[in-house]
């Protein structure tokens, strides 16, 4: 999927940006604070329909304004041609819309124009708790599988309503039994189908990670993870076609087993909300044993295996966004990444602070290579000549 | 925008109040019922305070009725034995519609929701629950309930408490509309069709 050109009014510090992009990497430089990170996030809303910066659109409104508007322009495999929009307006909220027609679901925009993104907070991924490791796997299938996505709405649902059953009839144990029930069943049968689906997806994943972690460090180091459900014992997870129905029976056990806790803790504590995936690199985990920078390649490799899963796994090449990723890179993992991008067919965003750093590849004749300068908000591309760049 | 006739205000915040109107919308209307003839305008005011004095629920099925019992339920040519259960009264609007269901209805006027503080005994549960064991004859319950997660937990409760009672409980298929092409499917639904395919 390519995003032919994109257009903001009122975003962060863009007042009115109108930019065509290159189809293949394009190279966004300027200071600290200019807006390089505020343009990857405008392409953010139109894949996922939401800021990866900011909790809450209210915050990406530009100062002074009442709502902001995000339009782009996309060409595909499946859809040659197709235009998204994203405004939101204090008061009214958020609207989506694909050529002009509104979604009538936030979910109906995901997966439309799938989207890899590599931020400086990827290091939470490796270092922080499960929660980080969960969303990053629940936005990854989420793209691939609108079932998945059915699935985890409709879970969530359920353990809110299950969590104010165990809140409101604690304290009357027969009540709260006859209660939970229509809750449990749903629960189960819901959650088992998610179990199965990550299980199954981290299966595939492993190669990829080890393709891409192989490519970046050159070191022969195995990196592999595992997925750990507390609702089934791991080994039970690790064969070729695990399925949902596999997954119930043990499950169905645990939920009954913790029916005193979850009361005690006026919450459900079993379950794929509670799942973690545990990373290892040769074989040692990496959030006890890893060093800094085995972390940080590490997330970085996810990243770029989710890119490559995604281009073996959907119709469409994802777009791929990389905000200041060099700043922590050195120069040969730099160059790595640089040329990798070169080599995936896909469009790919860059943004750099510092162009000094991947300055082997900038304002060189290569026909694949946009470069962008930003400086207040104000964008303008650089042009190839004869005499190197211009404006 | 404070308007200059204190009665259209009371107007416009009374009709601002419906579900699915705004502000301008109530003005709008307002305006537009001015200009109208009283004979027109009288005619919807007695239509909207008729609304609320001479209907009345059915004390059997719940559906909303202008003669208790309603004319489903007084009705000889309907099959006793068999039940729809369905939320709403619109619910029994949109299956009368389709006048192939020849039993009668239970509105239990809402679903099972905890997040709400709708538990069993907000809705009209023990009411079915009184029609089974009265001796109506009911052989057969049909729960055509949305298939949300509300939906869903308040059809396996239903299904729990009537089991023993010796009715068969049914539930609405669901899957593909009729008439309606594939490419218009969402996923989801497409996605859950195709796991619950049949032989042809």
């Amino acid at each position: 999927m390519i995003n032919t050109n994109i257009s903001l009014t009122n975003f962060r510090n863009h007042e009115h940006t109108d930019t065509v992009w290159g189809t293949h990497v394009n190279i966004i430089t300027g200071p600290n604070g200019a807006g390089k990170t505020n343009l990857l996030d405008a392409i953010h809303y139109l894949c996922m329909g939401r800021s990866f910066t900011s909790s809450s659109d209210l915050y990406v409104v530009k100062q002074g304004h009442s709502g902001f508007l995000v339009k782009g322009s996309f060409t595909g495999n499946i859809r040659s041609h197709f235009e998204i929009s994203c405004s939101y307006e204090r008061g009214d909220g958020k609207n989506l819309r694909v050529n002009d027609s509104p979604l009538e679901r936030h979910a109906d925009l995901i997966g439309l124009v799938p989207v890899v993104l590599v931020s400086p907070d990827d290091k939470k991924l490796t270092g922080e708790g499960p929660a980080e490791r969960r969303s990053f796997l629940d936005s990854m299938i989420s793209q691939t599988s609108p079932a998945y996505l059915d699935d985890l709405i409709r879970y969530r649902k359920i353990v809110r309503q299950r969590n104010k059953l165990l809140t409101d009839l604690g304290h009357q144990p027969d009540r709260l039994e006859q209660m939970l029930e229509p809750w449990d069943l749903q629960l189960v049968e819901t959650g088992s189908r998610i179990v199965a689906k990550r299980a199954s997806v981290v299966r595939k994943f492993r190669d990829y990670m080890e393709q891409a972690h192989e490519q970046l460090t050159g070191s022969g180091m195995r990196p592999s993870m595992t997925y750990k459900s507390n609702c089934i014992d791991g080994p039970d997870l690790t064969g070729d076609n695990i399925a949902d129905g596999d997954i119930r029976p043990a499950y169905s056990q645990e939920l009954a087993a913790s029916v005193k806790k979850d009361c005690e803790r006026r919450l459900t504590v079993i379950g794929p909300h509670r799942d973690d995936l545990v990373f290892f690199l040769d074989d040692m985990e990496l959030r006890k044993f890893g060093s800094q920078g085995q972390h940080r390649i590490y997330a970085l490799a996810l990243k770029m295996a989710q890119l490559y899963y995604y281009t073996d796994a959907l119709e469409d090449l994802p777009v791929f966004l990389l905000d200041d990723v060099f700043g922590d890179l050195d120069a040969r993992k730099t160059d790595t990444v640089m040329n990798m991008l070169l080599q995936h067919p896909g469009q790919s965003f860059i943004t750099a602070a510092h162009p000094d750093k991947i300055s082997g590849f900038t304002g060189i004749d290569d026909q694949r290579i946009f470069e962008y300068h930003i400086e207040d908000g104000v964008m303008q591309q650089l042009i190839r000549g004869d005499d190197g760049l211009s404006t | 925008m404070q308007l200059i006739s204190e009665t259209l205000e009371q107007a416009v915040e009374q009709l601002a109040r419906l579900p699915g109107m705004g502000r301008k919308s109530a003005q709008r209307i307002a305006m537009h019922l001015l200009k109208q003839d009283n004979e027109q305008v009288f005619r919807l005011s007695k239509a909207i305070s008729d609304l609320k004095k001479n209907i009345q629920y059915c004390s059997t099925c719940f559906n909303i009725t202008d003669k208790d019992p309603c004319p489903v339920c007084s009705s000889p040519k309907r099959n006793t034995g068999v039940v729809c259960v369905v939320e709403e009264p619109k619910d029994v609007y949109v299956i009368e519609r389709t006048k192939e269901f020849t039993g009668r209805y239970h509105v239990l006027g809402g679903v099972i929701s905890p997040l709400q503080d709708v538990g069993p005994n907000e809705i009209r549960i023990n009411e079915l629950v009184q029609r089974i064991r009265n001796g109506e004859g009911i052989s057969e319950l049909i729960l055509a309930l949305n298939p949300d997660a509300e939906g869903e937990a308040t059809g396996y409760y239903i299904n729990k408490l009537v089991g023993p009672l010796g009715v068969n409980v049914t539930r609405i298929a669901h899957g593909i509309p009729m008439g309606t092409e594939l490419e218009f499917i969402d996923d989801a639904t497409l996605t859950r069709a195709f796991a619950g395919r049949r032989t042809f």
